[in-house]
């Protein structure tokens, strides 16, 4: 299998539907070597998504179609599966079915064998089933429902080539797969039946563009949308009340007809499981289970999740920490160095070496300083969402957000937006209530994503080097606190409304691959260097100028930004962090949080005094050198874990120079204010245009800066003013 | 002069990147490369 195109034959569209988290993405991953957001929790794919590729000579076109449970049309997920099977008509239907959990996968699989497309059931997560002691009989299982069955293990890549000659068997097949082999009962197949022989009467033709027995059991569910989609009219939907077989129906089960179809569907679905499944002894209580009853514990759930949170932030700094050291010696040392001899030797004007190491390296540089922070907090995000816990976190958080009048299934979106809020924003998609949907996004900026972790390093390395792990990790909190306030105040005044029940499904715990964790972790991270090469870079360049303008200006203060920083400080002042400075870098994080660390590089740092060079080589073997004993204190850091590492960054000259001037403008507590304000203040500019992309208005935006600027001022002012009255510093 | 003959093209290429980057094409997030990117899709399918 390989991605690409045929030009010899024609495509066959093949559309891969499934069960949330049954490993649809990873399938597609792994045959057409694409890189689908994946992770181990529902409702990662939201939109439907393409990939491309040719299996022996067959050009492919693979549709990752939104995770379902069921296409009836009540959730945004299940209107575009069932709206792009129905309308699109594929070629070949890939059923991907979580083999661990066959009952109720196969509820989808009655479903799409009732829309009469070619179907071929991939059986994943094989491997689980054989440690779990299961057989199933896939012979057993293909001859009842009518179709191919193939076994995998998506991850791993086995099974797959076979589902594939399966799917392009089925696909050249003409279209159309031999009748459905499964009846849900006489009384109901009678029922529809009759309502299929009028449609065929009333609608000839439509046979062509639906299959009719289908839209039978639409009728009789009610099923507005699908009706409108055929052009039924209300002749048609009367012939529901009107028909005998149907009246027989209603009259011999006291319940309506969705619920009679749904219950049949599960009864078809029950009976095939026993039928095919044989289980192991029930004695042996399972992993899954064990680990459930303490982590999904009523009393234990809340502590364990803010333990995980606190272990990931801890570990993130035992791991990272000595490589930010490493990097921030790389770039203020040698990289300023070759950089200011390069220009020297090129004969440029004093100014563009000061552009090029404060500006550049100065912004830049210090953004890049943290990548690896950012890298070992994606790592440890990655895991715990690869590892099946994640879900169980908004499980745990659902209970605890319903008790407050809340969504629980928004905790989903608030949980993506710790690695970046842009993401999380697309993912309220998920949530049907178009309510709901804007409350979550409103929510969203107050989770401390990627970018805001630069500043708390800088600060809590200052401040409070030897608990950053802690303070860092109370800030993530504090956002997780304040959002559910938030959440309750809009709730009770802008979008007042029931809360529909929450229906998570909790994978089994799984240990993720090394490699899946390091890919996943690199498509997390990467775009924070992509970032601070594009936009960062930009508004560093832009800033030096803005720093540097008027022209020949003596003093930072006096520049355009200084100005500015200046007309807007006194609003700062009660918080206690009134300096110009503060008060610029704020403003430039508007485009990215990142963007406060890079300003305030700039602005406190000063023109490097011309010192003794070392040779090329002498740089080249320190940063070498340097690099070995970084992995060296990240190691021991690890393996001696809890309580060792410290922010405390080992400065060179350069960089304590700008330390030591953030030292001299802040205490703790109002660096700590300062934090807090960083947290809450307001949505970058790329979050900016995601709002008015997902919600077609500026309005919201306005709203989530608008409360944010306020929150964020009042709670670093309660921090400072609070602290000074208890005696805490000034 | 020489010094804005230096300064203006900089500046200009650094809005340029700045609204390529953040407007035109919406910022840079994780899903960009994933194919789930609303953005690109919406630019193949207007």
């Amino acid at each position: 299998m390989r991605p690409g195109s045929d030009r010899g034959r024609e495509t066959i569209t093949v559309a891969v539907a499934g069960n949330p988290n049954s490993g649809k993405s990873t399938l597609i991953n792994a045959v057409a070597g694409t890189r689908l957001q994946v992770g181990n929790w529902p409702g990662v794919t939201v939109e439907k998504k393409e990939a491309h590729l040719v299996h022996d000579g067959h050009p492919i076109r693979l549709v990752d179609l939104p995770g379902t449970y069921s296409l009836s049309p009540y959730s945004q997920e299940e209107i575009i599966a069932r709206d792009y099977l129905v309308q699109d008509q594929p070629d070949v239907l890939i059923d991907v079915v979580d083999a661990t959990n066959l009952e109720r996968n196969l509820y989808l699989t009655m479903q799409l064998l009732e829309l009469e497309r070619p179907v071929v059931v991939a059986l994943n997560f094989f491997d689980e089933v054989r440690k779990k002691g299961l057989v199933i009989n896939i012979q057993a299982l293909e001859e009842a429902l009518g179709v191919r069955v193939v076994p995998t293990v998506a991850s791993r890549g086995e099974g797959l080539p076979e589902l594939m000659a399966a799917a392009v068997q089925a696909g050249q097949n003409g279209g159309r797969r031999a009748p459905r082999k499964l009846a849900y009962g006489e009384d109901l197949e009678r029922a529809a039946q009759s309502l299929e022989d009028r449609l065929q009467e009333r609608y000839p033709g439509l046979a062509e563009r639906y299959p009719l027995r289908w839209l039978a059991y639409k009728l009789m569910e009610g099923d507005q949308m699908a009706l409108q989609e055929a052009n039924l009219d209300a002749e048609a939907a009367a012939w529901v009340s009107s028909a005998a077989a149907v009246k027989h129906l209603k009259s011999s089960h006291d319940e309506d007809l969705e619920g009679l179809l749904a219950e049949a569907r599960h009864g078809v679905a029950a009976g095939l499981t026993r039928e095919v499944l044989k289980r192991p002894g029930w004695s042996k209580v399972e992993l899954t289970e064990r680990l459930d009853r303490i982590i999904l514990n009523r009393i234990l759930g809340i502590p364990v999740f803010l333990l995980a949170m606190w272990l990931v932030f801890k570990l993130t700094f035992d791991l990272g920490n000595p490589f930010v050291d490493w990097v921030d010696g790389v770039f203020s040392g040698p990289l300023t160095r070759w950089t200011t001899a390069l220009l020297t030797w090129l004969a440029a004007p004093a100014w563009l070496t000061s552009l090029a190491t404060e500006g550049v390296i100065g912004g830049v540089g210090t953004v890049l300083t943290f990548v690896p922070l950012i890298f070992a907090m994606m790592f440890f995000i990655t895991l715990l969402e690869g590892s099946g816990y994640m879900a169980r976190a908004a499980f745990v958080m659902d209970r605890a957000m319903h008790l407050l009048g809340l969504h629980g299934k928004s905790f989903i979106p608030m949980l993506l937006g710790f690695g970046c809020n842009v993401p999380a924003l697309y993912a309220t998609r998920a949530l049907e209530n178009p309510k709901d949907k804007v409350l979550t996004a409103l929510l969203i900026p107050l989770m401390s994503c990627g970018a805001k972790l630069p500043v708390y390093a800088l600060f809590t390395g200052l401040f409070f080097a030897a608990h950053a792990g802690t303070v860092i990790w109370s800030l993530y909190m504090a956002g997780i606190v304040l959002a559910m306030v938030m959440g309750i105040i809009f709730k009770r005044t802008l979008f007042r409304g029931e809360n529909p029940l929450f229906v998570m499904e909790l994978p089994p715990y799984r240990l993720p691959t090394l490699k899946s964790l390091m890919i996943h972790t690199w498509e997390k991270g990467k775009h924070f260097i992509i970032k601070a090469g594009t936009y960062i870079l930009a508004v560093s360049v832009l800033m030096w100028f803005l720093l540097h303008l008027p022209w020949g200006v003596e003093d930072k203060k006096d520049s355009v930004l200084g100005k500015l920083g200046q007309g807007l400080a006194p609003i700062f002042q009660p918080l206690g962090f009134g300096q110009w400075q503060a008060a610029s870098s704020l403003v430039t994080g508007f485009v990215a949080k990142e963007i406060v660390v890079a300003t305030m590089g700039q602005i406190y740092g000063k023109e490097a005094e011309p010192e003794e060079t070392p040779s090329l080589g002498d740089d080249v073997k320190d940063i070498a050198m340097s690099f070995g004993k970084a992995v060296m204190d990240a190691g021991s850091n690890v393996v001696s874990t809890f309580g060792v590492a410290t922010l405390a960054v080992e400065e060179d000259e350069k960089t304590k120079d700008w330390r030591d001037a953030l030292q001299e403008q802040f205490t703790p507590l109002s660096a700590l204010a300062f934090l807090a304000f960083t947290l809450l203040y307001m949505p970058c500019m790329v979050t900016a245009v995601a709002y008015k992309q997902e919600f077609g208005t500026w309005k919201w935006f306005g709203l989530a800066t608008g409360y944010g600027l306020i929150l964020a001022w009042l709670v670093a002012l309660i921090i400072y003013q609070g602290g000074k009255l208890l005696g805490l510093g000034g | 002069m020489i010094d804005v003959l230096l300064a203006g093209p900089i500046i200009i290429g650094a809005l340029y990147l700045l609204y390529r980057s953040l407007w035109k094409q919406r910022g840079y997030c994780p899903r960009c490369d994933s194919r789930t990117c609303p953005v690109k899709l919406d630019r193949k399918n207007p």
